[in-house]
């Protein structure tokens, strides 16, 4: 029998419909993918055999009935853990969420589910998506499947490793800064950050309310094509006044050829001074490939990206100053115990309950958003983004997609990257998409020649053209396999080495 | 400490209102659809949304900007095309989120006023002055806090607070008037006036005593014929008209004491309390609080149509103001009780259901409507034209048209009727009273002498023997009218 942990989701979905295995069988497999590379991955915060079984017995149960299957129907996925699932805690993380039950399920996760999808389980993350590590999750950290000294990147680390190792086809994570993109590109999975506005919030724990985004992982561009549609069928969420419609429709169109696309290039990123060679040596590659099925590469410019890092360490904190506000340990979560007066309580839960970076990142907005400091800050920060907005619309004009780096490097070793400055710094490429709110994706491109680690791109369409945008990361994906450089689907290959003896 | 009028010969006053009304005519709150209500069994009226849980977000009560817009409509604002919703940060437990959702520098409602109408006093003349208002802002309630163990429910001393989240995210109107207010007579004056025009727009019971208006006040005073303001102290716990005029006519009278003295007023909040009619420090404000305001990511810049706009216009209806000119120009009320009456949605709809009735005679419509028709709990319109017409035929006197309601009143009963079953209907017939006139003056030669030397008093005190004589079925004023025609007669004769 084929080995169930790595069939992509459409062949999961694909086979059960054909009875060549059962949802039950699907979901433990990919348990048993989960116990036994665990100890070394350390993706999943809480594994739900109950809920996987249920949901895998259900969709059996339908397919037995003869109903009609979901887009995902038996597919297991892991959802990064600040999206609430009923029947699992969502934690972010976090002392402060240690024993914090979903009081409901976020709309993200529902549809998911809606779709028949097999939740198996809630993946580690950067505390409170705070991080592009993975490493300041309070419980422990998670381990590049491809190299277990490296760290597989943040905050969605948990959930781009789980894709990468094998232990489901399909995850979601959230990218405010990056924390979609970066971790993909590390652990050689495609992460897409949809255009905001696209999935909708509600049920997912905020951090920056204006540039959180929630999107899929897979190890295909199908595979996250497949996701995005579960994702939107149903149109704008009520309970999210921020959310629109995106209409389905991104499986269909990704093998339209791409022949007479234009893809822009900035020439000072692809030459940045950070840039490693092996990143360098990616993005050629993906040029190639998109030239290679006749798309025009035009240079096209972003003259106010300098600005994106500091207008988002200003925008970000602020707003998670304010979001995280409601951690008071009065009503849930951590609190501090024996304390004489509420003040001392509310200060000691706060103390106690979050780690160094949650506190850094609030500190720092509280300080930003005082009166006569928000002037000098959080107005110009606001400005800088009206500008990058209209910086993006300009180069749109010129070209389909943008084609940029994902990381200046491959994934980092433990303990490589202590300042903190260091560590913001290395989220250049990602944030400005979060700052204008358009969509990106990350693709691989081949691995390193000195790491030996996943190699991506990543690819920036205008805002709510995803579709576009995806039909271009599967170009890349396609020329990247036909140049013989990383095929989809691809385990890590520890993994797969290793064998699966739970299929 | 002198008195509020001593004090005003020598200072000027400002005054500056901010009034929050809670939106009680809705069913759900401000930002999710759990339901309004004051009257459960508390925390049974919450969900994620409004106890601040992680994840949930909110989303605007569209019915809630609706009365808003209404709201700044009747009170002459600008309705702005776009405003927003601000994060106003403060640690409090009755805050779920600790972060209030409100608005910032540009309100739904910006730049309005009413004119105020103050009547006249002694030798003073009424006058006419606009307030102007700032701006009104929506933003949401707070949680209820109950102290358990302290003084009056108070926080200091208590053993424990409770809270009760059922209030928080009731949506809650907030109006702001510039310092225009002279007077705690003008503040008072303004405070009713502002309830009327929100009662007829129908967006909130307007309940000081429940809370769901509560208005806070600042004042300064400057001594007269300077410039240079005051420092101001803010009023808090002004729950009735009486409690708004009160306080802040002592709390005048205080700072004149202070500052004749040569002592300075410091800034801060002070607390009614009504049973010592005095205020007290509840802070002090050495520096301002940083609320660390910033337009709220989760809900859009709010953009309003012209034609939403329209639609609120269009459920506006006639204002009191408008009403009460109406009632004087098309019925020939009386300004004191078109005022009245205008002043009240349901007064003004018996009313004009009444007049109708009666058409021909709705002064007395009018009159029973101002000094009867408030004793009664439910009274129908058909009573109050029937009342009207009972006294507009002289078929009863005013006394008796009071009991005449007591008896109709919660019942469909017509007065008409009940005065005839009851033998209450007054002779008016001049041949039947005739007798009773004659005999009585034969029994009172020395009032007719009176009379007769010229005191016309006398006539009340013949009015009085007739009706006595009559056991109270004559019709006063037609006895007087006889009594006068015979004295005369008597008198040429």
């Amino acid at each position: 029998m084929e080995r169930l942990d790595l069939l992509s989701a459409w062949q999961i979905r694909a086979g059960i419909e054909a009875g060549d295995f059962s949802a039950t069988e699907v979901a433990q497999a990919s348990l048993a993918t989960i116990r036994e590379r665990e100890p070394r991955i350390q993706a999943f915060l809480q594994v739900c055999d109950d809920l996987a079984l249920k949901a895998a017995a259900a969709t059996d149960a339908r397919r037995a009935a003869g109903q009609k299957l979901g887009s995902l129907a038996g597919v297991p996925v892991a959802f990064k853990d600040n999206m609430h699932l009923v029947g699992s805690r969502t934690t972010c993380a976090s002392k402060m969420l240690e024993n914090y039950e979903s009081p409901f399920t976020a709309t993200c996760v529902r549809r998911m589910l809606d779709a028949g999808a097999t939740p198996v389980g809630k993946t580690n993350m950067d505390e409170f998506a705070f991080g592009s590590s993975t490493e300041s999750s309070a419980f422990f950290p998670t381990h590049n499947p491809w190299d277990a000294n490296r760290v597989p990147g943040g905050s969605s680390g948990g959930s781009a490793a789980a894709v990468a190792a094998g232990e489901v086809a399909i995850a979601l994570g959230s990218d405010t800064g990056g924390s979609i993109r970066q971790p993909a590109a590390f652990c050689g999975v495609v992460g897409l950050k949809p255009t905001y506005g696209s999935v909708s919030r509600y049920g997912v724990v905020a951090f920056g309310s204006s540039l959180d985004q929630v999107g899929p992982f897979g190890r295909s561009v199908a595979d996250v094509a497949l996701a995005m549609d579960a994702l939107v069928a149903g149109g704008r969420d009520r309970l999210d006044s921020t959310s629109q419609n995106v209409d389905v429709g991104f499986a269909n169109c990704l093998e339209d050829p791409v022949e007479g696309m234009r893809v822009g290039v900035i020439p000072s990123l692809m030459e940045h001074k950070g840039l490693s060679a092996e990143i360098k040596e990616g993005l050629e590659a993906a040029r190639k490939a998109l030239k290679g099925q006749g798309v025009r590469i035009v240079e096209v410019g972003l003259p106010n990206m300098d600005s994106a890092i500091a207008a988002y360490y200003a925008i970000g904190p602020c707003e998670a100053f304010s979001n995280l506000a409601r951690f008071d340990g009065v009503r849930f979560g951590y609190q501090e115990p024996s304390c004489e007066t509420l003040a001392q309580q509310t200060a000691f839960s706060r103390a106690h309950g979050f780690g160094a970076e949650a506190k850094r990142r609030q500190l720092l907005g509280a300080y930003l958003l005082a009166s006569g400091v928000y002037d000098k800050y959080y107005y110009p920060a606001q400005q800088v983004r009206t500008l990058i907005t209209s910086d993006y619309a300009a180069a749109f004009k010129r070209c389909d997609a943008l084609l940029l780096p994902a990381a200046p490097t491959t994934a980092w070793q433990f303990g490589h990257m202590s300042d903190p400055t260091q560590m913001y710094a290395s989220d250049l490429f990602t944030i400005s998409n979060n700052i204008a709110g358009n969509g990106g994706v990350c693709v691989p491109a081949g691995l390193g020649s000195s790491s030996g680690m996943p190699v991506a791109v990543q690819l920036q369409g205008p805002p709510f053209e995803d579709k576009k945008l995806l039909q271009v990361a599967r170009a890349v994906e396609r020329g990247i396999a036909h140049a013989g450089l990383f095929e989809p689907n691809t385990v890590a290959p520890s993994f797969v080495e290793r064998g699966g003896d739970g299929a | 400490m002198k008195k509020l009028n001593e004090v005003l010969r020598d200072w000027d006053v400002t005054i500056g209102l901010e009034v929050h009304t809670a939106l009680t005519t809705l069913q759900t709150k401000m930002f999710c659809d759990c339901k309004l209500s004051h009257d459960d069994p508390p925390n049974t009226n919450v969900c994620p949304v409004c106890l601040g849980m992680p994840g949930a977000l909110p989303v605007p009560n569209k019915k809630a900007i609706e009365s808003i817009v209404m709201a700044g409509l009747a009170t002459n604002c600008q309705i702005m095309p776009r405003s927003y919703f601000y994060r106003k940060h403060y640690f409090y437990p009755d805050m779920s989120k600790n972060y209030q959702t409100t608005q910032g520098p540009v309100a739904f409602c910006m730049h309005g006023h009413l004119d105020l109408e103050v009547p006249g006093q002694g030798a003073n003349g009424g006058y006419v002055t606009p307030i102007r208002i700032q701006r009104i802002h929506m933003e949401e309630d707070a949680a209820k806090m109950v102290h358990v163990g302290g003084q009056e429910g108070r926080i200091g001393g208590s053993s424990e607070s409770l809270l009760d989240y059922n209030r928080c995210g009731t949506p809650l109107i907030e109006l702001v008037t510039e310092p225009d207010i002279r007077t705690p007579e003008e503040a008072r004056l303004f405070m009713e006036k502002l309830r009327q025009v929100f009662l007829a727009l129908g967006i909130s019971d307007c309940s000081m005593e429940k809370g769901s208006m509560r208005c806070d006040g600042n004042v300064s005073i400057r001594r007269r014929g300077t410039t240079q303001l005051g420092t101001k102290t803010e009023m808090k716990n002004l729950n009735s008209f009486k409690s708004l005029h009160d306080a802040l006519a002592y709390e005048i009278c205080r700072q004149a004491e202070v500052l004749e003295a040569g002592g300075a007023v410091l800034q801060e909040t002070r607390h009614w309390e009504p049973s010592k009619r005095r205020t007290v420090v509840m802070r002090t404000k050495e520096t301002a609080d940083d609320y660390r305001m910033y337009p709220d990511p989760d809900l859009a810049p709010f953009d309003l149509s012209e034609e939403f706009v329209q639609a609120c216009r269009a459920r506006v209806p006639e204002l009191p103001d408008a009403k009460r000119d109406r009632y004087m120009a098309e019925l020939g009320i009386k300004r004191k009780d078109a005022d009245q009456i205008a002043g009240s949605p349901a007064a003004a709809l018996l009313f004009e259901e009444a007049a109708t009735m009666a058409p021909e005679c709705a002064g007395l419509v009018a009159n029973v409507m101002v000094n009867l028709a408030p004793a009664a709990t439910a009274i129908t319109a058909a009573q109050v034209a029937g009342l009207a017409e009972l006294l507009r035929d002289d078929a009863i006197t005013f006394a008796q048209a009071r009991e005449v309601l007591q008896i109709v009143d919660g019942t469909d009963a017509d007065p008409r009727e009940v005065v005839d079953k009851r033998g209450m209907r007054q002779i008016t017939d001049a041949d039947a009273l005739a007798t009773t006139v004659d005999e009585v003056l034969q029994r009172c030669p020395s009032q007719v002498a009176q009379y007769k030397e010229g005191s016309r008093k006398v006539v009340g005190f013949l009015v009085g023997q007739c009706m006595k004589a009559s056991r109270g079925t004559g019709n006063p004023k037609l006895f007087n009218k006889l009594l006068v025609q015979r004295l005369d007669e008597m008198n040429r004769g």
